[in-house]
């Protein structure tokens, strides 16, 4: 996982270096650190940092952290997301879309959907649509690819989609 | 040297034009000029064992729109006429069965001669066929122009970049279909771009190869077979054109930072031609006539080239390319 941490460290030398130290032992791969000197509470200076970690060594990190005597102000995980744009051309319509977005939820899960028609055609029956998704791993995209191929094909529906 | 122009259409027009402004370079590169001693058309041929002069065959085709004065029935009746090294092959693509392109190679490598071509037919239909038929005879064979025409990617992969694997390629092959689709970014429809690139001469008459994404699949199955060791043929790519690309569809991209192009991809696993979403400054938007590959390597991370896909200096520059690769193996610079 990818963890955002807002730390105050002692305004003391190798403080910085102590509150990466901990990262490498729990074998995290450190992404980003900023120093932030302008923040500066009860002697302590802010350290922001982002690294990768895996998700079991996290309170063993905590714990390293506290008994170097550094304050985590803020811990937060961030998810990698992976993005697919497709465009559906043909005889389209959002009762269809619906029914395909129905089918993908089915077989695998999304973190976000996003639905799109061409303006030009919106008020005929048939769209041409974007659907945008987000999916937590990559493998979800290759099955929804999968989906609307299939889909698609047996449709007659021309799907574009993304790099 | 000694060479066979086989098609003297705009490529092998140009070719001879290259070939006699590079004299100079044959000569102080080998100490020895490549000669064109043999060329033949669809409908003649002619010949001359101690080389023809170029100037002479380009304006013998223009005045009369014949290359030789002499008429064949079999291509093997003129090739037979002279003896020869190296086999230009620049006849017309045909995915049916390979056409003339196919026997002419056949014949070449049958008679223990080396081949350039840009003849993507033959190649697509039966890769394997022809590398083993060139390997038995001990024949040398390059194909740098059937790939994107002026931008170099075959020779690059596997000269370049040797000993690294190459993960994916994925490209722009087809710079009438990109033609197209970079005209309907800006509201055109279809058929009226379409049209356009009839005029302009990027498209020919009959579209339907390039539009439908069977040119480019024949270029996909070359680069399998090529770069990635496949067996692959023109049935086992996974094809959709652009025609049915709309304009909606093309708007509905534009509002949303996207452009449409037509993109082969060769892997390991993966044959396909189909057109694609792009992000607009990635390097696959490219507009106009540009071929464009991103290759995907192991070590050097992504490649991007780009050139010219066809014209009649640009494919000769490809051919040039492979005339010195084997001139260089049979001579030694």
């Amino acid at each position: 996982m990818i963890v955002n941490a807002e730390l105050f460290v002692n305004d003391l030398p190798g403080q910085l270096i102590g509150s990466l130290e901990p990262i490498s032992l729990v074998d995290g791969n450190i992404l980003g650190v900023v120093h932030n000197r302008d923040k500066i509470i009860d002697h302590r200076i802010c350290v922001n940092l982002t690294f990768e970690v895996d998700e079991r060594h996290l309170e063993e990190l905590k714990d390293l952290w506290e008994r170097k005597d550094i304050i985590i102000s803020n811990l937060g995980s961030v998810h990698e997301t992976f993005t697919m744009d497709y465009i559906l051309i043909g005889d389209v319509n959002a009762q269809y879309i619906e029914g395909l977005l129905k089918k993908i939820n089915e077989a695998t899960t999304l973190d976000e959907v996003n639905v799109r028609y061409s303006s030009k055609s919106i008020k005929t029956a048939s769209h041409t649509s974007l659907i945008s998704v987000k999916a937590r791993y990559e493998d979800n995209l290759d099955k929804i690819d999968a989906i609307l191929r299939r889909e698609c094909k047996r449709a007659n529906v021309t799907y574009v989609r993304g790099v | 040297m000694k060479a066979f122009i086989c098609g003297f259409g705009t490529i092998g027009q140009g070719i001879a034009q290259v070939i006699a402004e590079k004299e100079d370079y044959f000569q102080e590169r080998y100490g020895q000029p490549l000669l064109i001693v043999g060329a033949m058309d669809s409908k003649s041929y002619c010949f001359d064992k101690k080389g023809m002069d170029a100037a002479e065959l380009l304006e013998n085709k223009k005045t009369t729109g014949r290359v030789g004065d002499r008429t064949y029935t079999k291509p093997e009746d003129a090739l037979d006429s002279v003896d020869f090294d190296i086999l230009i092959e620049v006849t017309p693509t045909d995915v049916e069965d390979g056409g003339v392109g196919m026997d002419n190679i056949m014949y070449a490598l049958n008679h223990k001669k080396d081949v350039v071509t840009v003849n993507k037919g033959p190649l697509a239909l039966k890769y394997r066929e022809i590398m083993d038929l060139a390997e038995e005879n001990g024949c040398l064979i390059r194909f740098e122009g059937t790939v994107g025409g002026a931008m170099p990617i075959i020779n690059l992969c596997k000269s370049d970049l040797a000993g690294q694997k190459i993960k994916s390629i994925r490209g722009i092959f087809n710079g009438t279909c990109n033609y197209i689709l970079s005209k309907m970014d800006n509201g055109q429809p279809f058929e009226q771009a379409l049209k356009e690139a009839q005029q302009q001469g990027y498209a020919e008459s009959d579209p339907t190869s390039d539009v439908e994404g069977y040119d480019s699949a024949c270029k996909v199955v070359i680069l399998a077979n090529s770069i990635f060791g496949r067996n692959a043929t023109f049935d086992d790519v996974d094809i959709t054109g652009i025609t049915s690309i709309n304009a909606d569809a093309v708007a509905l991209a534009k509002t949303n930072g996207m452009v449409i192009r037509l993109i082969g991809e060769v892997s390991a696993t993966k044959l396909e031609v189909a057109p694609r979403l792009i992000p607009k400054g990635h390097p696959l938007s490219l507009p106009g006539t540009l071929n464009t590959a991103e290759i995907i390597t192991e070590y050097a991370g992504p490649i991007t080239v780009s050139g010219k896909g066809a014209g009649r200096l640009e494919t000769a520059s490809a051919i040039m390319s492979d005339l010195v690769a084997i001139m260089d193996k049979r001579i030694g610079e």
